[in-house]
């Protein structure tokens, strides 16, 4: 690599920091270093004129690092990046320092000791230039399919979607027919519109049609095109990277072949098991060949493996027409490309029995919210009749209990969000139909929140339907009458009531499926601690996961209604769309790399990294080193500060870019008070930094910042050679222990710091030298102040001798 | 042969030495040696936990210490002394902060609660020490269907996060042992709910409603006699009769009898020597229908 | 009622005062559901006691009210709102915290002075007469140990029980 030319250009804002720094004298000064070859002094150089000194001085040969001083420094970055890169020079070879806001404004009352500042700033922005080395852009290849992960509700909006973008999508569901909860549950609150809508993406598929909703079998969904569909499957394994996942799927067999089935019926005409109806709230029986609801889809029978007699009977066999029964049916294994996966899992219901003192499971009367949707349902096991189970006879007296498993700190401490709004959907709905039934909802709160959510509760009291605030605390059971009793009080009359009811509908939490958490496990995805999938920011980065191209979306993150869910479909299927849209993932090899001679295998990096970027692989001889995945690596350096032989190494931040850095901003002093060397993140802390001069705080010039992508990259050694390098106090600004932005950094950070300690008292140095800070963005004011504080305390210890 | 440290409480030696007598027979018979420990207190009941709950601690773990000095599990006869000193071994084993400040209190007596002994009651000694299948095998007078109305009382049962003696909604451990001496444990609307016996001295109307109710309910439910667990039950339903008699005017003669009682009859221990005399409900129905 | 909460005035840091108390500490934590008044069996049968009227009272920061009022001593100590509340407060625990603070300011029935002389007199709270001590042997049971008095009163000294005033109060 040839020797190193530096140019250095300084902006002065319009001359507005020339009143405070020596511009002339730090460009004398500039000059004299070793290896810079081009001082310039301008108004700015981030564009216009400024920017083509820059670009002039690249291509002339003159320079081939460049620093710039520069305000606003981020957008100043970019585009000098971006025009210098043009010009031909690696991204690497520029840095891009703000001695505005860290510098002249908060040292403004001390012009000479901000200039001496400035210059060792600077200095240090070319010794870290000046080590540097090109940086290449990767390229990962981007498949353009997606695998969606459930057919419910969010799954198909999604998957549509996609498919609509051009992507080839892959949907699978593990039941045997698409639609999940929105199928079962029938009407959708605020505008009762029905199962058959809700679920399908409402574009009429192949013509261009702007209508509001469209029944999904009038959709055509399943001909969207593009689109694959895979029911009665279920995901086992997923490896690869994000943008080439291969994923390993286990289709069970349906026993029907779905290229012949015609939906007549004949089958199960003539099937001779009977076994109770899960899918209807076991209110009817079915048969072992079956469908859930007269419109399903696919539109194909599916036979119950562990009802059905196979072979000992055939005689759906013999009746079917197309002779699209296939008993001989295996489980296949099937492999799919893709570029991105969308999990769109669902909820379910909380088990109630757990609850005794409410008797599910004991009392048949006693139901869930999902089981009477069942019965709503002009298609269900009851032709939308309310019956009381035990005797088939209509319900006329309906008590509804809220929070049965919710709010509730024995079994889900969570308000599940939905349930009010479910309960006042059954209530109106059967008050509509059948008038004379006596309706009372028990409840601690309303919470109806939504747009027109109010409006909806209003038309439930119009119609009569009673509202007692407060909890049961037991279902009873008069056996005599065969009569449930609910025993509340209402806490607005300061009654104790004995509610007389035919059927008591429990609103349960909504909890995630119950293998979520295996799924989680196969795709490497964490789950929160009520076991949903977590968002990796839910205001920032919503349906996102810490994992790259795999997203998440409606209820399998939390329990939500239809609009909501709708919602994050489409932002999981757009930002699949922005991830796989160019058919490559391009990214600065901005990452760490390991030195396989010094690697030990001690498994320390890879348990750290945030990121499960690193993993071990073993050598010909034997033994294992660590090996760093450039596409999942996000360049923080925690690895760095883990290594216990420091055989890992940022590219974009090498050790010995560190050490002249540090040497720099402490080699030129200019005050009376002590050199201060202040490590900060480039998340929070630096911001932190940034605002206190942006406010215009202050804080004295002795204080020196040295940016690290995350304090994590500390290294013990880092802070003693701080101090051997002439730093009299060491500061370590980071993101608040539980929000680093690199997840783990700040607190292992604060780590580093309490052994720093003890090892600094050990050497006889006051530990009080070293402090660390955990600050935001908004805290500027708390930086400075920091500063300030910790500049008049070591001034108390006064100056460290070290041997 | 298992030994327990016997711990008696106040109410039981002060009123009910029936219920003792009928315990220490039968739990003799089941080859269970009773000790009686020097030194033993009050537990520490609720009345007390009222004026001072830590204290009351302290004086529970001081009980228990006396049975971790002579290395014994200490078995209870009435539940409310069962609550007090469970909960305090719970409380204490798994709370530090608690134990620490309690042991403090107990140097004075130079006592240390080290948490390595039990507490139970004597329906726990029955299931785990003696088993249904032996208590069966030395049955020689069976209760002949005897209707039993079991009523545990509260504090067998709950706070079931500490005393973990039975699910506190759908208990089985008490009528098990009812059904296995040949009698019949019956249904009786709120059986869980509690006798009121803890209001007495402090607010006796409420407290006689509330026994009144009991009363009422397992005679409707058919009930031949109530079984209890607890002194202060038996002294509420049983001796409450007699009050319910002058306020309300009701007569109703339901028996109240321990469960001690009648696990030492079915033993075959002759009723003449349970000192039944003690019952103010007479028990003759029940004798006459168990033969 | 015109006056409404104006009349009664409401202290600050009640609730920290009970939250600070053993028994005490899950009082915050009630969000009014009325599942533990549902579940008592003494206010199914008066209506001079609702618990959970009780620590709406408390956390309304109404000392008076709850400490010098009756209600508090008409708990039955069943444990049945414990069990079933859905916020794991610990309602039973909370009475008894609510009681030690309301006997420490002077509130206390007389049953409890008795309950807390005989205690600190004979180490029980229900003496035993000499006429059944000397029954027993009738029975043939054996004779009782002697009980742990000045064990029992060392502790209480040591706890300082036995410097709470045992005032004979004016709970209704």
């Amino acid at each position: 690599m040839e020797e190193a030319k530096i140019g250095v250009f300084l902006s002065d804002c319009g001359k507005q920091l020339a009143g405070i720094l020596d511009f002339k004298g730090i460009a004398g000064y500039l000059k004299k270093v070793p290896q810079v070859s081009l001082v310039a002094v301008g108004s700015e150089f981030r564009r216009g004129q400024g920017l083509k000194t820059i670009v002039d001085a690249v291509k002339d040969g003159k320079i081939n690092r460049v620093v710039v001083a520069e305000n606003i420094p981020k957008l100043g970055e970019i585009n000098i990046v971006e025009a210098v890169e043009n010009a031909g020079l690696n991204p690497n070879f520029v840095e891009v320092i703000d001695i505005k806001d860290h510098c002249a404004w908060p040292h403004r009352d001390t012009p000479k000791e901000a200039t001496e500042k400035a210059k060792a700033m600077l200095l240090a922005a070319t010794e870290r230039v000046k080590l540097a080395e090109p940086i290449e852009k990767l390229e990962f290849p981007a498949l353009k399919s997606v695998l969606v992960v459930g057919g419910g509700l969010a799954g198909m909006q999604a998957a549509e979607d996609l498919a609509d973008m051009g992507f080839k999508v892959y949907l699978v569901e593990k039941e045997p027919f698409l639609g999940g909860l929105a199928a079962k549950a029938g009407r959708f609150f605020p505008t009762d519109d029905c199962a058959i809508c809700i679920q399908s993406p409402a574009s009429d598929v192949k013509t261009i049609t702007h209508t509001s909703r469209k029944c999904v079998y009038r959709s055509g969904f399943s001909e969207i095109p593009n689109l694959n569909v895979l029911t009665n499957s279920r995901i086992l394994k997923v490896e690869g990277a994000p943008g080439n996942y291969k994923v390993t799927v286990e289709r069970k067999p349906r026993y029907v072949s779905e290229e012949k089935c015609v939906v007549c019926d004949l089958c199960t005409s003539v099937c001779p098991v009977e076994v109770p109806d899960e899918y209807n709230a076991r209110l009817k029986k079915r048969k072992a060949i079956y469908i859930n609801t007269p419109l399903v889809y696919p539109p194909v029978y599916v036979i119950d493996a562990e009802a059905c007699k196979f072979e000992e009977c055939a005689k759906c066999v013999e009746v079917c027409p197309t002779k699209a029964i296939e008993l001989s049916q295996k489980s296949e294994k099937v492999t799919l490309n893709v570029g991105s996966i969308i999990v769109a899992t669902g909820f379910r219901e909380y088990d109630s029995s757990v609850i005794k003192e409410y008797h599910y499971g004991e009392y048949p009367d006693v139901i869930t919210q999902l089981e009477l949707a069942r019965m709503i349902d002009g298609f269900g096991p009851t032709k939308g009749m309310i019956i009381r189970p035990s005797d088939r006879k209509p319900a006329k007296r309906i008590v509804f209990v809220q929070c049965v498993g919710s709010r509730d700190r024995r079994w889900n401490p969570y308000c599940s969000s939905i349930c009010c709004m479910i309960s006042l959907k059954h209530a109106t709905l059967i008050k509509s139909a059948f008038p004379d039934t006596d309706i009372t909802i028990c409840y601690i709160d309303i919470r109806t929140t939504g747009r027109e959510h109010e409006y909806y509760y209003e038309r439930a009291r119009e119609m009569g339907i009673k509202f007692v605030k407060g909890r049961p605390t037991e279902i009873l059971h008069d056996p005599e009458a065969n009569l449930l009793i609910v025993d509340v009080e209402d806490e607005l009359l300061r009654r104790f009531l004995e509610l007389e009811a035919d059927l008591v509908v429990l609103s349960p939490a909504m909890v995630p499926v119950e293998d979520a958490k295996q799924l989680a496990e196969v795709l490497g995805l964490e789950l929160d601690k009520d076991g949903f999938f977590k968002e990796y920011n839910a205001k920032l980065r919503p349906t996102e996961t810490k994992k790259r191209g795999i997203f998440i979306c409606g209820g399998a993150t939390f329990p939500k209604d239809a609009p909501t869910t709708s919602l994050q479909a489409h932002s999981a299927a757009v930002k699949a769309a922005k991830f796989l849209l160019s058919g490559k993932i391009v990214k600065d090899q901005k990452t760490a790399y390991v030195n396989e001679d010094y690697c030990g295998d001690c498994e320390f990096c890879p348990v750290t990294c945030p990121y499960s970027a690193i993993t071990l692989t073993e050598k010909a001889d034997g033994h294992f080193v660590a090996h760093v995945d450039d596409l999942l690596c996000e360049g923080c350096g925690v690895c760095v500060g883990t290594c216990p032989v420091g055989a890992i190494e940022l590219r974009h931040l090498k050790p010995s870019q560190i050490l002249a850095q540090m040497k720099a901003l402490l080699s030129v002093n200019g005050t009376s008070k002590p050199l201060i060397l202040a490590f900060c993140c480039s998340e929070c802390g630096h911001a932190a930094v940034d605002s206190s001069g942006m406010a215009m705080l202050r804080y004295p010039a002795n204080v020196r910042i040295m940016r690290v992508p995350c304090t994590g990259i500390l290294q013990v050694q880092h802070i003693l050679e701080a101090f051997k390098a002439g730093a009299q106090g060491v500061m370590i600004v980071g993101c608040k222990p539980d929000g680093c932005h690199y997840e783990v950094g700040s607190q292992k950070a604060q780590k580093k710091a309490e052994i720093a300690k003890a090892l600094l008292k050990e050497y006889g140095i006051e530990s009080e030298r070293l402090e660390m800070f955990n600050l935001v963005y908004m805290e500027g004011d708390k930086f400075a102040e920091a500063a300030r504080a910790m500049t008049e305390k070591v001034e108390r210890l006064g100056v460290l001798q070290l041997a | 042969m298992t030994s327990y440290a016997l711990f008696l409480g106040c109410t039981i030696p002060a009123r009910q030495p029936h219920y003792e007598l009928a315990a220490r027979k039968a739990l003799t018979k089941l080859g269970i040696e009773l000790v009686d420990l020097d030194n033993m207190t009050c537990c520490a009941p609720p009345p007390l936990q009222s004026i001072d709950l830590e204290t009351s601690l302290a004086i529970a773990a001081y009980n228990i210490c006396l049975a971790e000095e002579a290395d014994l599990n200490i078995v209870t006869l009435c539940t409310g002394c069962f609550e007090s000193l469970a909960m305090a071994n719970t409380l204490l084993k798994e709370k530090e902060e608690l134990r620490e400040r309690v042991n403090k209190i107990l140097l004075s007596v130079g006592k240390e609660f080290k948490g390595n002994k039990e507490v139970k009651h004597f329906l726990q000694v029955l299931m785990s020490d003696v088993g249904l299948s032996n208590i069966k095998k030395n049955i020689t007078k069976p209760l002949n269907k005897l209707k039993v109305a079991a009523f545990s009382g509260c504090h067998l049962l709950r706070p079931s996060a500490l005393l973990r003696f039975d699910d506190p909604e759908r208990p089985r451990i008490f009528d098990n042992l009812i059904e296995a001496l040949g009698a019949k444990s019956i249904l009786y609307k709120n059986k869980l709910r509690c006798c009121g016996g803890l209001l007495r001295g402090y607010a006796d109307d409420v407290a006689l409603a509330i026994a009144r109710d009991k009363i009422v309910n397992t005679t409707r439910a058919g009930a031949d006699c109530i079984s209890t667990l607890c002194p202060f039950c038996f002294l509420t339903l049983d001796l409450g009769q007699m009050l319910i008699k002058t306020t309300y005017k009701e007569e109703y003669n339901m028996p109240v009898i321990h469960y001690a009682e009648l696990l030492s009859i079915s033993l075959g221990v002759n009723p003449k020597e349970l000192a039944l005399d003690f019952h103010k409900v007479k028990l003759d129905p029940v004798l006459n229908k168990i033969g | 009622m015109a006056e409404g909460i104006q009349k009664k005035t409401s202290t600050k840091d009640f609730a920290k005062e009970i939250t600070g108390r053993l028994g005490g500490e899950t009082i915050t934590l009630c969000y009014q559901c009325g599942t533990c008044a549902a579940s008592c069996p003494v206010a199914k049968i008066t209506d001079k006691y609702n618990p959970r009227e009780i620590i709406r009272l408390a956390l309304l920061g109404l000392k008076d009210e709850v400490l010098s009022g009756g209600a508090i001593w008409l708990c039955s100590s069943c444990y049945n709102c414990q069990e079933r509340c859905p916020q794991k407060v610990e309602i039973a625990d909370v009475i008894y915290a609510l009681r030690n603070i309301a006997i420490r300011e002077g509130n206390m029935p007389n049953i409890y002075a008795e309950f807390a002389a005989g205690l600190m007199s004979e180490g029980r709270i229900v003496p035993i007469s000499k006429f059944l001590e000397k029954k027993r042997a009738e029975f043939g049971l054996p004779p009782l140990k002697p009980a742990g008095v000045e064990a029992v009163r060392k502790i209480l000294s040591t706890a300082e029980f036995d410097k709470i005033q045992f005032k004979k109060g004016e709970a209704q």
